[in-house]
């Protein structure tokens, strides 16, 4: 059944003798716009990691070493693949990486801790001649891309995912996101500026995953949200300096996510030049389909319900964001560490066993009137 | 020049507060000081009714938090002028909260908002600051004889450690002595009732409606302004 925009939805039946697509053909698929025989199921990484305790204690995997050496990068995120069932591999499996390699001070997390910032790299925006550009040839960057390499270098028709975190929320750890916050209303020179730098950082280093391999760059912004920033720094910071970090890199295909509510951005973030669009549990599909006809949807499984709730539950959750109309299933924001690997099992196989044909009427059309709001 | 009247500076001080004059503010109220006009009503009636304005208009969606942000400088400005010139200082409280973000987490602009908000509305806050373990949650209510612990994170990835906290607590045998409150993006009333706090809110005007029901100052507001004040 088509969707509202004409749009080939994923769900299409193959025709017969049609070979079912691989991982990597089935979402670069979707994300063209072109659809597929089912949904994907993905967890992109970076802030979305796709990492867990379990999964790294079951793959013999140390941590923090994973975000340290780029063969254990790789062994984790096959793992995640193999053992939860994820259609992706994505890296890193933190969102410090840029603010690190611009000078913060990084806390690397451990067997239950991801890694996070401890303290920015300047105090304030005045002091942006201090500020290290972001190198992709050195640091956690350059492990993240040699693991990319890897990743692609296996050829197994699974797609790899370079994750970047955005201009705001990088010059938000960098700068004290309040003094930014500030800044942008104050100094907007000034504040434009760091983002800026921040920008032509995040160009070098997606241009350099596109480089390694990476079929998909996917980049979050968890801070510098439209809830936070409200419709109008919204529109001229987060909007511009994502348009200007998509169009620098020219990825074969980008994901953007974008946390909290949006009811009062869904204008502005209708100008993100994104493949597809990824989002909180907060928002219904529905009313984001509404917004954003022809757009690729990827969200938005709880991740409280991954966390705590029963595999049977998640199974009864993934069913209904699937019948939402979402094209990529994912969780809604990132998950936790201690997520149980059989509750990522119960999403992924939960969307592989997802049969739109045998749906009938009861497809798309009625769950259109379903919203997956509630509880993350 | 003839001294202006105290209705009109503090209009002029509510007026700071709201535009987000945090510089002009400061020479608003020392001129205030200076005409030997009583400070408390400086305070509440300008600066702190600016500020509850100010939330009026964040949960219009008039400001968001850069807007916020800045208005509390302001208010903060004036209350540095002004405070020191409080007898006794020490203005009845309406409680102690110890407030921090948990271990995991360093996003802390909405564990400020509820600083703000706590603190305008008469509650005495103790800031640990961010990415706070456990146990200085519990050191922290001992030292300071807390009423309150208000815990925030934005990240779904470090909520676990807020029901640690509460179970610290209850080994220190403190949990019964104080409310527990949580709030942040992925927080919800689920996730409050499940590891045992005592309330959620979403929003931080929220936040001190609900400790104003928690510790009995029902009315809030107006009222518990009044009784802060008296």
């Amino acid at each position: 059944m088509p969707s509202p925009a004409g749009r080939p939805a994923p769900g299409r039946p193959l025709a017969p003798g049609q070979a079912v697509p691989s991982e990597r053909e089935r979402l670069l698929s979707i994300l063209a716009g072109a659809g597929a025989d089912r949904p994907a199921c993905v967890i992109p990484g970076g802030m979305m990691n796709m990492t867990t305790t379990e999964v790294a204690r079951a793959a013999g995997v140390g941590l923090p070493q994973a975000h340290t050496d780029p063969a254990e990068m790789v062994r984790l995120a096959r793992a995640a693949h193999d053992l939860a069932g994820i259609e992706n591999y994505g890296v890193p499996f933190c969102m410090t990486v840029e603010a690190e390699g611009m000078g913060a001070e990084v806390d690397l997390g451990g067997a239950t801790c991801e890694p996070h910032v401890v303290s920015g790299a300047i105090p304030s925006a005045a002091d942006l001649g201090e500020l290290r550009p972001l190198d992709p040839t050195r640091g956690r960057a350059a492990t993240t891309l040699e693991a990319i390499r890897a990743l692609h270098g296996l050829d197994d028709g699974v797609p790899v995912v370079g994750n970047l975190v955005g201009a705001v929320s990088v010059a938000g750890t960098v700068l004290d996101m309040e003094v930014l916050l500030r800044e942008m209303v104050r100094r907007r020179e000034q504040a434009h500026a760091l983002c800026e730098l921040v920008a032509q950082g995040l160009v070098a280093y997606g241009r350099a995953m596109v480089e390694a391999g990476a079929d998909v760059v996917c980049i979050a912004e968890p801070s510098g949200t439209g809830e936070i920033l409200g419709p109008r720094l919204f529109g001229a910071y987060t909007v511009r300096y994502l348009n200007e970090v998509i169009a620098g890199i020219g990825a074969p295909a980008t994901i953007v996510h974008i946390c909290g509510r949006l009811d009062r951005v869904l204008d502005e973030v209708a100008r993100i030049d994104c493949d597809a669009f990824s989002f909180d549990a907060t928002i219904s599909v529905r009313a984001m389909r509404e917004r954003l006809p022809g757009r690729v949807l990827m969200g938005n499984v709880s991740t409280f319900a991954l966390e705590e709730a029963t595999p049977e539950k998640v199974r009864t959750m993934t069913g209904v964001t699937l019948r939402s109309g979402v094209d990529v299933v994912a969780p809604a924001c990132g998950i936790s560490m201690s997520t149980p690997t059989e509750n990522l099992r119960a999403m992924t196989d939960a969307v592989r066993r997802w049969a739109p044909g045998r749906q009938g009427a009861l497809g798309r059309a009625s769950a259109s009137q379903t919203t997956s709001r509630g509880e993350r | 020049m003839a001294a202006r009247s105290k209705e009109e500076l503090i209009g002029e001080l509510r007026d700071c507060v709201v535009d987000m004059e945090d510089e002009r503010v400061a020479d608003v109220a020392r001129e205030y000081v200076d005409a030997g006009y009583d400070v408390r009503d400086g305070i509440f009636d300008g600066l702190v009714a600016g500020m509850n304005r100010v939330a009026e208009l964040y949960e219009e969606e008039e400001y968001f938090i850069p807007e916020l942000l800045i208005c509390s400088d302001a208010m903060y400005n004036g209350l540095d002028v002004m405070k020191p010139m409080l007898e006794g200082s020490d203005a009845p409280q309406k409680g102690t909260v110890v407030i921090g973000v948990v271990q995991g987490d360093t996003h802390d602009i909405g564990k400020n908002l509820v600083k703000i908000m706590l603190e305008s509305s008469g509650y005495r806050v103790v800031d640990l600051g961010r990415d706070i373990a456990p146990e200085r949650f519990v050191e922290a209510v001992r030292d300071n004889d807390a009423d309150v612990v208000a815990m925030s994170t934005l990240m779904s990835t470090s909520m676990a450690n807020m029901g640690k906290v509460v179970e610290a607590l209850e080994a220190a045998g403190l949990r019964g002595r104080v409310k527990v409150i949580v709030g942040g993006g992925p927080i919800s009333q689920a996730f409050s009732d499940k590891i045992g706090a005592d309330g959620y809110s979403r929003t931080a005007t929220d936040a001190v409606k609900l400790l104003d029901r928690l510790l009995g100052y029902a009315d809030a507001g107006a009222e518990s302004l009044e009784a802060s004040r008296a």
